[in-house]
C-alpha cells in the first residue's frame, strides 16, 4: 500500500501508467477511489499515455487525519510537497469539486508545479458573492432529504461541521435505519466521515483562504471548467470563462454535481479531450497557449 | 462454475480471510458481496485491487472490469465476479 510521509503525516496514493504527469484530486469527503473504481485513472493512463497519480487528501480515505489544515492553501502546499516527493517537477492537475479549488490554489501558490488545471463542478469559497444560493445547493438538499428519512436532520444550509458531529453521535439503531436508505456503500461513506468530527475540516473547506476573485484572475496556466449540466455553480463556470486569461468551459450532460461518478461515460471523453489538448500545449516549450472559447 | 473459476474463488477467499485485519468470520462463497456482505468501503476495494496486483505480480485492469459491472447496472461486486475477471488475466496461486 503506497504511502508517503510528508509534512508530518502519511499520505496514501496510487500511480498508474507512464508519460507526462497528471494528478487527480478528489472532492471534500470523498477519496481517490472515485478515480480508481470508475476506471478513470486507468483509462487516462492507457488511452493518453500519461502517468496518472491520485491521492487521498489529509483526513480522507486512507490518509492520516490531522486536527486542522483543510483550507485550500494548506492542501495546495501538501500537494506541492507530495509532487516533490514523487519527483514530479510539474503536472496537469485535475480536481473534482473541492479538489478543483485545491488544484487552482496550487496553480497560484506553486505556479511552476502546475502546467494546467481542469476543475470539475467546483464551487470556490472566494466566489461566494456570485453564488448566493450555495448554502442551499441541491447536492446538500439531496443529502438532507435522504438522511431525514432515517430521522437525521442536518439542516437546510450546508454545514459539514454539524453533519460530522451528528454522524459521530449516531446510535446503532440509527445506523441500522440508514443502511436500507443509503445502501451499503452510502452507509460506509458516511461512516468514513466520523474522524472528521474531531477536526476543523467542516468550516476550513469553506474558507476563501486567500483564493479570492482577484487572485483567481491572475492564474496564467490554461484552465478548463467541466461543469455539470444541472450544476448549482453555473455562475462560477461563467466567471471562470469570462475572467480568466486562459479558460474554456464544457458542460457534462445529465449530471448534477457528481459527473465523474454518476455519468462517467460522458465525463471521461471530455476529460480525455481536454487533457490531450493541455498535454500537447504544455509540451510545446515557449509557445503561447491558444485560448479556446467553447460552449 | 468451472474448475478454474472455482479454484480462483477459493484463492480470493484466502486473500480476504486476512485482508486489512477484517473481522468477518462468516461463510464466504462466489455470491458473497464485497460491500453488502463484507462491509467494504470504496477505499477497501482500491486496496484489495493493489493486494491482488502484488499477489499475481502484474497490474490488473480493474478499472475496465469495474466499468463493465457498472454498465451492467451492478451495485455491488460478488466474489464470483472478481474470480471470473481474475481467471481471464492470471492463474491461481498455489498458496
Amino acid at each position: 500500500m503506497p504511502r508517503i510521509e510528508r509534512r508530518g503525516f502519511a499520505t496514501y496514493y496510487q500511480q498508474t501508467g507512464s508519460g507526462p504527469d497528471v494528478v487527480l484530486i478528489h472532492a471534500f469527503t470523498s477519496n481517490l477511489s472515485m478515480w480508481v473504481l470508475t476506471g478513470i485513472a486507468e483509462a487516462l493512463a492507457q488511452n493518453l499515455g500519461l502517468r496518472v497519480t491520485s491521492y487521498d487528501m489529509r483526513g480522507h480515505g486512507a490518509t492520516y487525519v490531522t486536527p486542522s489544515g483543510y483550507d485550500s492553501a494548506t492542501l495546495a502546499d501538501d500537494l506541492a510537497a507530495l509532487m516533490e516527493a514523487w519527483q514530479m517537477p510539474a503536472a496537469i492537475v485535475v480536481g473534482h469539486s473541492y479538489g478543483g479549488v485545491v488544484a487552482m490554489h496550487t496553480a497560484v501558490r506553486h505556479p511552476d508545479r502546475v502546467r494546467g488545471v481542469i476543475v470539475a463542478d467546483s464551487y470556490f469559497p472566494g466566489l461566494s458573492a456570485i453564488e448566493p444560493s450555495m448554502p442551499h445547493a441541491e447536492p446538500w438538499r439531496d443529502l438532507q432529504r435522504t438522511l431525514s428519512r432515517a430521522g437525521i436532520e442536518i439542516g437546510d444550509q450546508v454545514d459539514f461541521s454539524r453533519l460530522f458531529a451528528l454522524i459521530q453521535d449516531l446510535t446503532a439503531d440509527q445506523w441500522e435505519a440508514l443502511d436500507p436508505i443509503l445502501g451499503p456503500s452510502g452507509t460506509r461513506w458516511l461512516g468514513h466521515l466520523k474522524p472528521l468530527a474531531t477536526t476543523t475540516a467542516g468550516h476550513e473547506a469553506f474558507e476563501a483562504a486567500g483564493l479570492t476573485a482577484d487572485i483567481l484572475r491572475t492564474i496564467r496556466q490554461p484552465v478548463v471548467g467541466l461543469y455539470d449540466e444541472h450544476s448549482a455553480f453555473l455562475r462560477t463556470s461563467a466567471f471562470l470563462q469570462d475572467e480568466l486569461p486562459s479558460c474554456c468551459v464544457d458542460l457534462v450532460p445529465g449530471a448534477h454535481h457528481l459527473a465523474p461518478l454518476d455519468n462517467t461515460a460522458a465525463f471521461l471523453p471530455l476529460l480525455e479531450k481536454h487533457l490531450a489538448r493541455l498535454t500537447t500545449a504544455a509540451g510545446i516549450a515557449g509557445s503561447e497557449y491558444d485560448r479556446p472559447r467553447m460552449a | 462454475m468451472n474448475h478454474a473459476t472455482d479454484t480462483m474463488t477459493q484463492d480470493v477467499i484466502q486473500v480476504l480471510r486476512c485482508f486489512q485485519q477484517r473481522e468477518y468470520s462468516g461463510p464466504m462463497h462466489a455470491h458473497t458481496r464485497f460491500f453488502g456482505d463484507l462491509g467494504f468501503s470504496s477505499i477497501d476495494a482500491v486496496i484489495l485491487g493493489e493486494t491482488l496486483d502484488e499477489r499475481y505480480g502484474k497490474k490488473l485492469p480493474f478499472g475496465s472490469f469495474l466499468r463493465e459491472l457498472r454498465d451492467r447496472g451492478a451495485e455491488d461486486i460478488a466474489i464470483g465476479d472478481l474470480a471470473d475477471f481474475l481467471c481471464r488475466h492470471v492463474t491461481p496461486r498455489e498458496s
